[in-house]
């Protein structure tokens, strides 16, 4: 870091920041996506089982025996809200994105008029 | 970049350095979800495999391992009622031979994913020893032109 104004280190942490954020945010993202495939699927599986079958919902450590409407609305209800936070997380991603590309090419601008030519 | 240039940039040995740390990690990562969908294969057959010696166990009593080595003497009342845990924490009785089936599916896709991952585990290797490549001519580059200073002499005491 030999050279570089505090300005630009100060900048170069705040970059390092943003991508840890950005990292955070994406694999909470997966998370959630791959939550919403297993609902899904699980949704899936359970329009084809018969409206007698007999089905249970893991409650922490207990099953619940549950009708088959009750576990699908629980399903569909819970892909809701899994994909309106995958939005926001989206839309924060974004957000995210368009600062992160500004301030590198600040850095980039900053550290092309300072670095001297390679000897 | 290094291959074919006569004055090495420290700075582009440098990125090709975090860039091999980069795929590093990537090749970590993948090489834990091909371990993972290798357990998951075991224990699903291992699973089809019980199910069918259930079914013709009949009346017999087999044994329940319930962990630490230790297992108790058990009787299944239904084994053609089987409880399938089909994700998002619902659990769905099937018969016996649909829940066979609904293994063998899993193992398909387990499968099928098993050989995606092996795919791309094996481009990041290809480009990790490419870029390992890269570095090694880099660095022996530098040292030809910079060779390294024979040892330091020592400073005389007055």
């Amino acid at each position: 870091m030999n050279g570089i104004s505090p300005k630009v280190q100060n900048q170069i942490a705040m970059l390092q920041q943003m991508q840890q954020q950005m990292q955070t945010i994406g694999a909470q993202k997966t998370q959630y996506e791959m939550a919403v495939r297993e609902a899904k699927r699980a949704t899936e599986e359970l329009n084809d089982v018969t409206e007698d079958a007999q089905i249970f919902f893991s409650v922490g450590t207990v099953m619940m025996q549950k009708k088959k409407e009750d576990v699908l609305s629980n399903l569909n209800e819970k892909i809701e809200t899994l994909e309106l936070r995958i939005k926001s997380l989206e839309k924060q991603e974004t957000m995210l994105q368009g600062k992160f590309e500004q301030l590198q090419t600040q850095i980039k601008q900053a550290l092309e008029g300072k670095v001297p030519s390679a000897v | 970049m290094v291959n074919n240039v006569d004055n090495v940039d420290q700075r582009e040995l440098q990125s090709l350095q975090a860039y091999l740390n980069e795929y590093r990690q990537q090749a970590e990562v993948f090489a834990q979800q091909l371990s993972m969908l290798e357990e998951g294969r075991i224990e699903a057959f291992a699973a089809t495999e019980a199910l069918s010696a259930i079914l013709n166990a009949g009346d017999s009593t087999v044994l329940l391992q319930i962990g630490g080595g230790v297992s108790v003497r058990a009787r299944v009342e239904e084994p053609d009622k089987i409880l399938v845990n089909i994700g998002a924490d619902v659990i769905v009785e099937r018969s016996n031979s649909d829940a066979v089936e609904y293994l063998k599916d899993r193992i398909t896709e387990m499968e099928a994913s098993g050989k995606k991952v092996a795919e791309a585990l094996d481009r990041i290797r290809t480009q990790m020893n490419e870029i390992a490549r890269r570095l090694e001519t880099g660095y022996r580059q530098a040292q030809q032109m910079n060779p390294p200073f024979s040892a330091e002499q020592p400073e005389e005491e007055d």
